[in-house]
């Protein structure tokens, strides 16, 4: 029981079940214990102190004893609480699974309704279902299961629309299966722990309701006392004999608070999201925890250099090398591509160059990052944060996500600019102009009070280049920039950077998945696999003879448009996973040249004709260099 | 012979604004009238960029949206009904989203066992022995059936993806965006293994795609939609090699590709027609450099033409021999 | 603007419709005969009367809810015949001290619940977080009731800092400085429970946000990480936090009956535990309806104060 695991590593959780555990098994066995009669009473023997002479709790404003009476109405209440939680969330729950199911009008009619029943305060609601039935427990129960009815069914409602709306559930259609049968087998088991969660944090707000009920006189009635009712009896004594209302209001807390506790546990046991510690905050810069010293700059004419870069996410007791070491070094004013498939670390390496990768739960472990004459690896965040969007800029995937959803797209490129550049707003507004014309949004006066949702999504990610054009930094570094958008825009895309390029000498690293881009963009290119750079070279040379095998079978199995209908060269089996690396080739497992050298230690990125390296023992023969070209490869 | 599939003047509207009594405050027609025919082991591929409807067309063709307008026939006998289990016998789905389209919560059994069940009544051996042959068919592990759905990679349950559909015995299978959630390196296997199942199965296929070369790579023929009509519809190795609209000439354009020059196809300023608010007569007019005003009456209607192809364009771009003959 | 304004308040006809119907079937469902049910004891042949004549009540059901609506419409809610004077009138009065009291303890959880989730999410796991977790759920988990009794014990009666109960000093000026003394316990007790609840609300809703995309972006143009959490991410959080408020508003009037009856507040709740334990249906009835119409014309209030500040939502 994996659940059962969770709950218990959270030691609060645990503190909250121990006592939960204590007080129901004393709820149960009160009526065995020795006890006194709880409703006798014995004027002569009021307000007896605790640890007196009446008793462990002494006795309250009749001489009963308040032990007994409390231990009693601790059954009571836990009872009455339970029972109110389990009603309010079957009932809410049905009819929330119905009305999230069936949509339309069925669920119009029947979220009017729960909304007509919202629109109360809730006690309001609770009131006059007790001023109508009458005070008692029982009434109160009522009263408070119906009050939350709504809540449950609001709740559950919404959970049902998302998995109804879920493929599984049409195919569940597809294959035959009707409405009932597939709210039953489908649905339920999806919808379950979400019902439980609501529950498990709701049932110490039922105990606190059906006490309260109690408290004003409309709940349990005399000589029976809940939690509550003892509450409200001991007020009028409240200054006198203050222990008769302590006690019964510790109690309330005590319990309320290891419910709260245990539910809570519950839930973040249960919600898939907080398995894998999503639900951290990323930190401003990403962490870095350097195991071994950097190594030493190569003094070269790199804009932007990467040396040895490491990057891991910790979660849990795993370790996921997502970047096993990469090195780079940019240009200035050239394009450099970084090419892989998803989980092969092109865009964490990228991410890793201003500290943006998110940590919790990623850490940088190893590297240096050379730009301006300084190491950025563990760089104060004051100085990281000048350099972001002044002199490195980003440009991200998805220009709906990336761009904020409440501000117009002026305030953010006039914030980029000044969060640099202290500046009239006037005038920083003006330069945001400036900017949308230069990545040809037409009518820029008016578009530049656009919110980010009125726009179409090439709009949006020219607004998301003009931002990373701002400050003109000497590095741009575009992260999938138009893997979100369709093939049209796409193309209009790669033009407006191609020229901005050349007009304004940018460097720029461009990471895609699509060799098509690298090709029509890029100058050199590096080919990335689990983490590490396979291959790195000249674009041209390398698409037209790749040396690594990895390289070679991916630019074959893509297929190009123009080739007609044909049989695809696919590769084997799997990448890697990042947590599991074998030791030497990660790619061996999937080569049909692999030799068993290929397994043993780890192989080295090696110099391969001009300005080309190769990961590989074993690669395609390199071209023959022209005898003017021999350099070093590659660093 | 009869086509597997054939469309007449299907449509689809969607109600905008939507109001608890009264009608909507407005229409929006996501597919056009589509007429189209399959035939028998046939492969067609329909490709078109985001909000073209294709995906709206797929899922009034397994039944899973009730068409507005027009009627579905299967191998001759027409379905009109929004009756997924009707349909689920003779047409199935593969869906985009290999982990999504799995319930968490059930086995691989489980879910395999669902249409052999409903969809044909048969008892458990009957039901064992046939996942056994599917499984085998996909590549997969006997043992893979008593897992759970999150254990796998996208690959693999695409694969149980397919062969769910496959367990319903239908003949054609609507492939909607089946690889763009998968990467690179697995999209080939996955595809090749459709190949392969449509040759062992004698399946008919509509693969539905934004991705024009993987459309280019699996399909005989080809349709181009726009705006939720069909603009060129032709021989998947012609289609985007010798495109005659000039829609069609575009996408092929925009695709990156290898050794060819970046340029920018068309001016920056064009956008998407607004659905609440179509334009007069052909859609793509306003982004179109062949546009007269012709194109501003009526919508051209798709035509065959005298080399077979399928257009709806007043101005197509003239015919163009292969290369090399 | 105004015309999404003049919208919202002709959609709340229906749900005020709505309100009245539940309250009114509610107490139909009063069992046996209405008007010696409903007073009881206290019944005199006059009260039993003018009860039955007040509630029509030998009239059908229908007849007699349009009855009671036309007359409500018109600012007769009846008579009191507990107090014996017109129940509008009486839930007016009322409802002015219960305003003070739940608006003050409403404005007072909302500043000090927000900064608190703001705080708690920006330095989770630090000491600010866990200090303020455990301060939330020491919030959520404590009876009000019991918090204002604890609050009375040791601020009022050991300390002397405050006054014990009452809206008002019982000889002496009423004045604002009187009035802020016999505010301040009250207020309190009943602003910590829905501070907790804001506070852990707006915790995760920031948590949520600060790890979305748009945020990385924000930090990617060298934006101060202070701006990018009370800019950019407490204004996209703010989003799921306000319809929250309106819900918490909701709680907090309800909470008020609990500290009306603690500290003798003379407010609509403690009006209403009298009014039912009175079974003075009428005082009941009028206080329900007219104290839930308030509270749906604040709800639209939040629903126009959530379209200004997110420009997706149509208006």
């Amino acid at each position: 029981m994996s659940f059962l695991r969770l709950l218990a590593r959270n030691r609060l959780a645990l503190a909250g079940l121990v006592v939960m555990a204590a007080v129901v098994v004393l709820a149960l066995i009160t009526p065995l214990l020795p006890l006194a009669d709880p409703d006798v009473t014995n004027t002569a023997d009021r307000f007896e102190r605790p640890f007196g002479a009446a008793g462990l709790l002494g006795t309250d404003h009749l001489g009963r004893d308040l032990l007994s009476r409390l231990l009693h109405g601790t059954r009571l209440s836990l009872a009455v609480g339970f029972a109110a939680a389990l009603i309010a969330a079957t009932i809410g729950a049905a009819i929330g699974i119905v009305a999230g199911y069936y949509g339309g009008r069925i669920d119009n009619v029947i979220m009017r309704g729960v909304d007509m029943l919202m629109a109360f305060p809730y006690i309001l609601l609770a009131l006059a279902i007790v001023a109508a039935l009458g005070p008692g427990l029982m009434n109160a129960l009522i009263a408070v299961a119906a009050v939350n009815i709504p809540f449950f069914a609001r709740n559950i409602r919404g959970v049902t629309v998302s998995i109804a709306n879920r493929e599984f559930v049409d195919a569940a259609r597809l294959s035959g299966m009707g409405d009932a049968r597939i709210i039953l087998t489908e649905v339920l088991p999806n919808v379950i722990p979400v019902i439980v969660i609501a529950m498990s944090t709701t049932v110490g707000w039922m105990i606190l309701e059906t006490a309260g009920l109690s408290f004003l006189g409309l709940g349990s009635q005399p000589p029976q006392a809940d939690l509550g009712s003892m509450l409200g009896e001991a007020r009028s004594a409240l200054i006198s004999n203050p222990h008769t209302s302590i006690v019964p209001g510790a109690m309330i807390l005590v319990i309320v608070m290891a419910i709260n506790l245990l539910g809570d546990g519950v839930r973040d046991a249960l919600d898939p999201r907080l398995k894998s510690g999503a639900l951290s905050r990323p930190m401003p810069t990403t962490l870095v925890r350097r195991e071994t010293p950097p190594p030493a700059p190569a003094a070269d004419d790199a804009v932007l250099e990467i040396a040895g870069l490491k990057t891991e996410f910790h979660v849990r007791d795993r370790v996921y090398r997502a970047v096993g070491g990469v090195d780079l070094s940019l240009k200035p004013g050239e394009c450099l591509g970084i090419i892989g498939e998803s989980g092969s670390g092109k865009s964490v390496t990228a991410l890793s160059v201003m500290g943006l990768v998110a940590s919790p739960p990623g850490v940088i472990t190893g590297g240096r990052v050379q730009f301006d004459g300084q190491d950025l690896i563990g760089a104060p965040y004051e100085v990281l944060r000048r350099m972001r969007g002044d002199r490195v800029a980003y440009i991200f995937q998805d220009p709906l996500s990336t761009l904020h959803p409440l501000y117009t797209v002026g305030a953010q490129l006039v914030e980029a600019v000044r969060a640099h550049h202290p500046t009239p707003r006037a005038e920083a507004r003006a330069h945001a102009i400036e900017l949308l014309r230069a990545v040809r949004i037409p009518n820029a006066e008016s578009r530049i009070d656009s919110y980010p949702h009125e726009l179409s999504g090439g709009m949006r990610q020219r607004v998301g280049i003009a931002m990373a054009l701002a400050n003109d930094p000497e590095v741009i570094i575009a992260d999938e920039p138009t893997t979100a958008l369709d093939v049209t825009v796409q193309a209009q895309i790669l033009s407006l950077l191609d020229d901005l390029r050349r007009e304004r000498g940018l460097a720029i690293v461009f990471i895609t998945h699509d060799f098509g881009v690298v090709a029509q963009l890029c100058d050199r290119v590096a080919v990335m696999y689990a983490g590490r750079i396979v291959e790195a070279g000249p674009a041209a040379a390398i698409l037209t003879a790749p040396a690594h095998p990895y390289t070679a079978r991916l630019m074959a199995c893509v297929p190009e448009l123009g080739g007609g209908r044909r049989h695809l060269a696919a590769i084997p089996g799997l990448p890697p996973a990042v947590d599991r690396l074998p030791a030497g080739c990660a790619f061996a497992e999937r080569c049909d040249k692999a030799q068993a050298a290929c397994r043993q230690g780890d192989i080295p990125l090696v110099a391969h004709g001009p300005g080309r390296s190769v990961r590989c023992i074993a690669p395609e023969p390199a071209p023959e260099p022209a005898p003017d070209t021999v350099t070093e490869a590659a660093e | 012979m009869t086509p597997a599939l054939k469309l007449t003047g299907l449509a689809k509207s969607f109600p905008v604004g939507k109001r608890l009594f009264g009608p909507p405050r407005a229409v929006v027609r996501a597919v056009q009238p589509v007429t189209l025919t399959v035939e028998r082991g046939e492969t067609l591929g329909i490709v078109g960029e985001s909000g073209c409807g294709k995906s709206t067309l797929a899922r009034m063709l397994v039944g899973l949206l009730e068409p507005s307008e027009g009627r579905i026939e299967i191998e001759g006998a027409p379905l009109d009904t929004a009756d997924p289990a009707a349909f689920g016998r003779k047409i199935q789905y593969v869906f985009q989203d290999p982990v999504s389209s799995l319930n968490p919560r059930k086995t691989i059994r489980q879910i395999m066992e669902a249409p052999r069940r409903h969809l044909h009544g048969l008892g458990r051996a009957a039901r064992a022995a046939r996942i056994a042959e599917i499984f085998a068919a996909v590549n997969l592990r006997e043992d893979f059936l008593d897992r759970y759905p999150h254990e796998f990679s996208g690959g693999q349950a695409q694969r149980i993806g397919i062969a769910r559909a496959l367990a319903a015995d239908a003949r054609i299978l609507i492939l909607d965006e089946p690889v763009s959630a998968l990467d690179v390196s697995v999209q080939a296997q996955v595809l090749n293994l459709l190949a392969d199942l449509k040759a062992e199965f004698g399946l008919t296929y509509l693969f539905i795609s934004h991705d024009l070369a993987v459309v280019e790579a699996v399909s005989d023929r080809v349709a181009v939609l726009y705006f939720g009509a069909v603009v060129e519809v032709g021989p998947a190795d012609r289609v985007f090699a010798r495109p005659r609209h000039p829609y069609t000439r575009l996408l092929a354009e925009s695709a990156p590709v290898v050794g060819r020059a970046l340029t920018a196809p068309e001016a920056p300023e064009t956008e998407l027609p607004d659905p609440l608010n179509p334009p007069s007569g052909c859609a793509f007019r306003a982004r179109c450099p062949r546009a007269t005003a012709e194109c501003g009456t009526v919508p051209p209607p798709l035509e065959r033409q005298e080399d077979g192809v399928w257009l709806a364009c007043y101005n197509p771009l003239p015919p163009t021999p292969p290369a090399e003959a | 603007m105004a015309g999404y304004i003049f919208k919202r308040l002709v959609s709340a006809i229906p749900v005020l419709l709505g309100i009245s119907v539940i309250v009114f079937l509610i107490m139909a469902m009063i069992p046996g005969d209405p008007a010696t049910a409903i007073l009881g004891s206290y019944a005199t042949p006059e009260n039993v009367e003018k009860l039955n004549r007040d509630l029509g009540l030998d009239k059908p059901l229908v007849q007699r809810y349009f009855i009671w609506l036309g007359n409500m419409l018109q600012g007769d809610f009846g008579r009191s015949f507990s107090l014996n004077r017109p129940v509008l009138d009486e839930v007016l009065e009322r409802f002015g001290a219960t305003l003070v009291l739940a608006g003050t303890a409403f404005v007072l959880c909302s500043l000090l619940g927000v900064a608190a989730g703001v705080v708690s999410a920006a330095r989770q796991y630090g000491a600010a977080d866990k200090a303020i977790t455990f301060f939330v759920l020491l919030g959520i988990s404590i009876p009000s009731f019991f918090l204002g009794m604890m609050m009375i014990l040791i601020f009022a009666v050991k300390l002397r800092w405050f006054p014990v109960s009452g809206m008002w000093p019982i000889y002496g000026a009423r004045d604002i400085s009187a009035l802020v003394g016999h505010l301040t316990l009250p207020a309190l007790a009943l602003a910590v429970v829905a501070t907790g609840v804001i506070a852990r609300l707006s915790r995760s809703a920031m948590l949520e946000v600060l790890r979305q995309d748009f945020i990385r972006t924000a930090r990617a143009k060298g934006v101060r990480e202070r701006a990018v959490v009370w800019r950019h991410a407490l204004r996209a959080a703010m989003v799921g936090i306000i319809p929250v408020l309106g819900i918490q508003a909701g709680f907090v009037l309800s909470g008020a009956v609990y500290i009306e009856m603690v500290f003798q507040w003379p407010g609509v709740g403690r009006m209403l535990v009298d009014a039912i334990l009175k079974r003075d249906i009428l005082l009941v009835q009028g206080g329900v309806v007219f104290v839930a119409a308030c509270y749906v014309m604040f709800n639209i209030a939040v629903d126009v104060a959530q379209t200004l500040l997110d420009p997706r939502i149509k208006t």
